[in-house]
């Protein structure tokens, strides 16, 4: 994993390397301006070839993978590796709800790891939503919008898809705050997190197959598409944790919703 | 206590009652439009699980969309500044196709509907719209939190739908702003698209 932490920051120096930027619309046409500028997204054309590369990339490897994976492992066992990956994702959203400022996330976080770690026999099982512990995300692309962070220009990362410079950074911490990827040497170890890591990207493609498939067949532009839906979803996701106050000072000075 | 703010306060409670009494300014208010949203996921429903033939049934959840969505609106909006650039009957064409497009998206996988469950949420006034949420479950999914957007100033008929936060107008508006950079901001080219992307299928 160590490994992995530092492909990732030459992953992202590339990226300036390689970068070829948008041409702006006409300065006189102020609606092409605005649009332009709602895309935000300045280095279209180089994004544009990582996508083209990613989505080859996608069609040989990750999505007959994915399709194997979802038609041939039988559901319950899909559900436990899904629950496993994300017990051992845990300890990464609970510093990321605790530097969010959250503490009820970060209890419903602490309380999924200990119980689904015990009851859930090593995180298989998933005792703790029953119990009023939901799952939900959380990672320091979002701890830095909630900081104040806006997302910046749109990049299409290799291998990792849709991003931006907040996110990629988010990403990039994410990795170092994972116990996981510091604790043990050797080949075992190393061999376990590169486990990890494919289980998590073909468990995730699995769950998208549908989904992706529906859009690239609608979509007159897939790229644009895409990069519409990211920002959309990622923005929500942001948006229901700032909303987030139980247990915080703000929550006691608010006055209840009237609606 | 001054004879003038002793007669305010003595209006006070009146004006605020009058104000209470006062009906609802606009034709959609959240309650009305959630109830209007009930409607129509119960109507959508009900055909879909209901007996008949597939022909049948997409000619039925047809209906509800033109029915139910403010198709013209929703088609504008998608179009943006184009609307404006684009002369009369290529604005009719577009409408058109869009309108092809929407129901042939809500109809073409009915067997999706199949064992579809919903509990309404709250709704909410927006700008010129109420936000009525809910939630959908799809057996074998994960719970989908979904707003049906509302209009509130003119007809009150759905002009959005925003699945996880991610809004149908605005993603279609993205797509087709990015398809028209890409073809001389041409109108005609987006049509033959359209039209293409109808008959491919």
């Amino acid at each position: 994993m160590r490994v992995a932490v530092r492909t990732w920051l030459s992953a992202v120096l590339m990226m300036g390397a390689l970068a070829a930027c948008a041409t702006p619309p006409d300065p006189a046409d102020p609606e092409a301006v605005a649009d332009y500028k709602a895309a935000n997204d300045p280095l279209e054309p180089t994004n544009r070839v990582i996508y083209e590369v990613n989505d080859g990339l996608d069609a040989v490897i990750l999505k007959p993978l994915a399709l194997a994976y979802r038609n041939i492992v039988p559901a319950p066992a899909q559900t436990g590796v899904r629950n496993v990956l994300d017990n051992l994702a845990s300890p990464v959203v609970l510093a990321n709800d605790m530097m969010q400022g959250k503490p009820k996330r970060a209890g419903d976080t602490f309380m999924r790891m200990i119980v689904n770690t015990t009851l859930g026999i090593g995180g298989l099982l998933d005792p703790a939503t029953g119990m009023g512990w939901p799952k939900h995300d959380s990672d320091f692309g979002m701890t830095l919008a909630v900081w104040g962070a806006g997302e910046g220009p749109y990049l299409f990362l290799p291998v990792f898809g849709p991003s931006g410079p907040r996110d990629a950074v988010g990403r990039g911490a994410d990795m170092a705050l994972d116990p996981f990827a510091w604790i043990g040497q050797g080949r075992t170890v190393n061999a376990l997190g590169y486990g990890r890591t494919g289980a998590n990207a073909v468990d995730t493609r699995s769950r998208f197959i549908d989904d992706l498939d529906k859009m690239r067949a609608q979509a007159l532009d897939p790229y644009a598409t895409l990069r519409s839906l990211y920002r959309q979803n990622r923005q929500s996701t942001i948006d229901e944790v700032i909303a987030d106050d139980r247990g915080t000072a703000k929550a006691g000075r608010r006055p209840a919703p009237t609606r | 206590m001054s004879m003038t703010t002793r007669r305010l306060f003595l209006a006070a409670p009146a004006l605020l009652g009058l104000a209470a009494l006062a009906p609802p300014a606009r034709a959609a208010d959240p309650e009305s439009a959630a109830a209007f949203v009930d409607t129509m996921l119960r109507e959508l429903l009900t055909i879909a699980n209901g007996s008949g033939t597939l022909e049948a049934k997409r000619a039925a959840l047809a209906k509800v969309v033109d029915a139910r969505v403010n198709v013209e609106a929703v088609a504008r909006f998608c179009l943006g500044r184009f609307w404006r650039t684009a002369s009369a009957p290529q604005q009719a064409e577009y409408t058109q196709l869009f309108r092809r497009w929407l129901i042939r998206s809500v109809t073409e996988k009915v067997g999706e509907y199949q064992g579809v469950t919903y509990t309404m949420g709250k709704a909410a006034r927006r700008e010129a719209d109420v936000a009525v949420s809910t939630i959908v479950n799809r057996p074998g999914n994960a719970p989908n939190k979904v707003d049906w957007v509302v209009d509130a100033e003119g007809p009150p008929m759905v002009i959005d739908v925003i699945a996880e936060g991610t809004s149908l107008r605005l993603t279609q508006r993205s797509d087709y702003a990015a398809f028209m950079s890409r073809n001389g901001n041409n109108v005609q080219a987006l049509i033959d698209a359209l039209k293409q992307q109808a008959s491919a299928g």
